[in-house]
């Protein structure tokens, strides 16, 4: 029951022009209820950097209907669970309307992420921490931004040369890095155990 | 439909008519609103006229609409808000759903906000259907809910401007309605709150989904029920299907057609003095303790220290709560834990000190606080259950007066007498709760100081006292055999029914003053608001008159 006509043409449409907006969406596999969205973290936010997923799931009703959406990638939030991942946003609930797309409600939900409403909390740890502690909380938010949604943001060459710097040869660091699938942490205890 | 409306209106002055009538006619009677009942006593109840004379002098305040005359009242509505504001009936549907069908409500804002702002509060927009088709012909237009280019013939511009295409329409149509929003069904562009035209929701959801529509209709119609103040379902079981519709005050309680008689306010059975607010509260907390209480207070007593509950299970009388902290079950005192044959550490149990003994004292008062007005309360409701198969006893008297009797002809006064103690006791056994509330910390804490509040009790207390004396008295009159007297000692009897009939009334009359005037008037309580006494009896709702239903509904 899914248009999927519509869907097709939103996809192309957002694909268009992913340089402006950063915004990506994507077929998860064959099926076109089932999506990927990704969005940057909003710049001047503890989120700058990171790339955050987003499951995206097209009920029968789409688009009168609005979509599921949640975050794939942990992320620390007053009105994201930091457990689920549940987005707590009026347009992906009652006000929704079929004349907004996936990209527009990405869109609103990165703007979420520079703006959060800790009035309105999905996730009332953070909500406290947001409101009596902000100094923590961008700290703890910009931790969960390295560990969560940097993982392969570094690339190769990086890596090496922060290997190094710490002390251990460059032939052995690249051997290491390859043999574990460029992981850094892993290279770092294989390299340390050695 | 102008003739209509001269149809009621005439029909209110009728009745206005024949309750003045019956007023001029009898000055003296105990008039009963009862169709069956409509033979009155002669003379003996001065002291009622005015009482009678004030309530009948307001016209009928509420009636029963039947499921068939739904759509003709709400018509009744919609014609006023049409006819001022000249708008089309979908129109005036939208307005006065958001308004909560209050047509009154509609005319304040309209004459002190003006038209635009009422009608964009509500989400309305009209504009000319000339307005409409000439911006749009049969130009291609790309819907922005499909993306798909169609001609103009196969979309359609709401009132807001608004276009898009049928088939996303239609759709979204679709699932507003199954979602239960059949009401307010607005545009589908982002941040626009404009409701669509009924009237084209209808036409494009019936091409595909006539069973739909219908549901729709259905949502539609009972919106003057669901959201509307003065009109509610009434709350028999099984349904009768037949709402009530009140005219002014809706703090009363009525009597549907089907006989069941109820609060208008909350929809649950008539209580007043209650207020609806106490009624809710002593009901829940009845169900919680009713048939713990008797035990408990039999078999237990307070821990001290927690004030839980404590039932004795060994011969020691030192005992523990379940909290660890022992007690002497002699006088309830806290002690220490271990006792030789003749003493209990830390305690002297003859001795009598005020203080230690306070706060369990505290928590023991409430509960028999409780108990008491659970006790009266639920005696006067027995009452009221045993009394109620006093009526076809009474009938069988009536019968064999009838046949014997020379002198006496009319034996209304039984009925009559009957009737008065129905409706007073039903006041009396209500009055309870209310005085648990009213004298109680539950709601009241601040209320009044400690001294007024043992005035104002014993006031309340003395007016309660003397209704319940007369109600009794009154009970035993109509129970005596006097079916089997002679003549001379029915007529007696007759008298004592009258006059204590009439002092009952009176008393009812008084604790209604006592409870508007010094009571809840004093505390300034928005939120308890009572159903004023009617003498005679809970008000049974009229039918909708007929001749306005029948030429309404041919009128469409």
């Amino acid at each position: 029951m899914v248009d999927l006509a519509r869907v097709q043409k939103e996809l192309q449409e957002c694909n268009r022009d992913v340089e402006v907006s950063g915004i990506r969406v994507s077929p998860k596999a064959d099926s076109l209820t089932n999506l990927v969205g990704t969005i940057p973290g909003p710049l001047g936010t503890p989120y700058e950097g990171g790339t955050f997923k987003i499951d995206i799931t097209l009920p029968d009703g789409y688009p009168f209907e609005p979509p599921k959406m949640r975050f794939a990638t942990k992320v620390w939030h007053p009105n994201i669970s930091s457990q689920s991942g549940a987005i707590c946003l009026d347009i992906l609930k009652d006000q929704w309307s079929p004349a907004l797309t996936l990209k527009t409600a990405l869109l609103s939900v990165q703007a979420l992420l520079s703006a959060p409403e800790p009035d309105d909390p999905q996730d009332a740890v953070v909500a406290q921490q947001y409101i009596r502690e902000q100094n923590t909380f961008v700290n703890t938010a910009r931790y969960w931004t390295e560990a969560f949604a940097k993982t392969s943001s570094l690339g190769v060459e990086e890596k090496v040369q922060k290997l190094v710097e710490m002390g251990f040869p460059e032939d052995i660091v690249r051997s290491t890095l390859e043999a574990v699938g460029g992981d850094e942490n892993l290279a770092l205890e294989k390299l340390c155990s050695a | 439909m102008e003739e209509d409306y001269k149809n009621g209106s005439s029909y209110d002055e009728y009745y206005d008519n024949v309750y003045a009538a019956a007023n001029d006619d009898d000055d003296d009677v105990d008039v009963d609103v009862d169709v069956d009942e409509e033979e009155y006593v002669d003379g003996l109840q001065e002291p009622e006229v005015e009482t009678n004379r004030s309530l009948f002098s307001a016209r009928p305040t509420c009636k029963v609409i039947r499921k068939k005359y739904l759509l003709a009242a709400q018509k009744e509505d919609l014609q006023r808000v049409m006819d001022l504001l000249s708008l089309k009936e979908h129109h005036a549907r939208t307005l006065l759903i958001y308004y909560r069908w209050d047509v009154e409500k509609v005319f304040n804002v309209f004459a002190d906000r003006g038209k635009e702002w009422l009608y964009s509060a509500a989400g309305l927009s009209v504009r000319s259907s000339k307005d409409l088709n000439s911006s749009h012909s049969s130009n291609e237009v790309t819907c922005q809910i499909c993306f798909e280019d169609v001609s103009g013939n196969e979309s359609t511009i709401m009132d807001c401007g608004h276009c898009f295409c049928n088939s996303c329409w239609t759709e979204h149509f679709i699932v507003k309605i199954n979602e239960g929003q059949s009401r307010r069904i607005t545009c589908m562009a982002h941040k626009c709150y404009s409701i669509c035209d009924e009237e084209v929701i209808r036409r494009l959801v019936s091409v595909k989904h006539p069973d739909v529509v219908e549901k729709f209709d259905r949502f539609l119609l009972e919106s003057y029920i669901e959201d509307n103040k003065r009109v509610k379902w009434c709350p028999s079981i099984p349904h009768c299907g037949n709402a009530i519709r009140v005219e002014c005050d809706e703090y009363c309680e009525v009597e549907c057609a089907c006989g069941v008689q109820f609060c208008f306010s909350c929809s649950s059975e008539a209580h007043s003095p209650c207020s609806c607010l106490m009624w809710k509260l002593w009901t829940k907390k009845c169900q919680d303790e009713s048939e713990t209480v008797n035990w408990v207070t039999v078999n237990t007593k307070f821990c001290p220290k927690c004030y839980k509950p404590v039932e004795k299970n060994g011969g020691c009388n030192l005992v523990c709560c379940i909290c660890g902290q022992p007690f002497c079950w002699l006088c309830g005192g806290a002690t220490g834990k271990s006792h030789t044959g003749n003493t209990i550490q830390g305690h002297t149990c003859g001795q009598y000190k005020e203080g230690e003994v306070e706060d369990a004292e505290c928590a023991k008062k409430q509960l028999f606080r409780y108990t008491h007005y659970y006790n009266q309360f639920k005696g006067h409701t027995d009452s009221l259950k045993l009394e109620a198969k006093l009526k076809d006893k009474l009938q069988e008297k009536i019968v064999i007066l009838e046949a014997k009797s020379q002198q006496l002809k009319d034996f209304s006064w039984v009925t009559n007498g009957f009737n008065r103690l129905f409706r007073s006791r039903s006041i009396l056994s209500y009055s309870y709760p209310f005085a648990y509330y009213v004298f109680g910390d539950d709601l009241f804490k601040n209320g009044m100081t400690q001294k007024e509040r043992q005035i104002k009790q014993n006031l309340f207390e003395d007016q309660q006292q003397q209704l319940q004396a007369n109600i009794e008295k009154l009970s035993m009159v109509l129970e005596e055999p006097f079916a089997d007297w002679e003549e001379k000692d029915v007529l007696q009897t007759r008298m004592k029914i009258i006059t204590l009939s009439g002092v009952t009334d009176n008393l009812c009359k008084k604790l209604y003053e006592c409870i508007d005037n010094d009571l809840l008037a004093p505390l300034q309580e928005a939120t308890h608001n009572i159903a004023p006494y009617r003498s005679m009896g809970v008000e049974k709702a009229s039918e909708l008159p007929q001749s306005l239903t029948r030429s309404k509904i041919g009128g469409q």
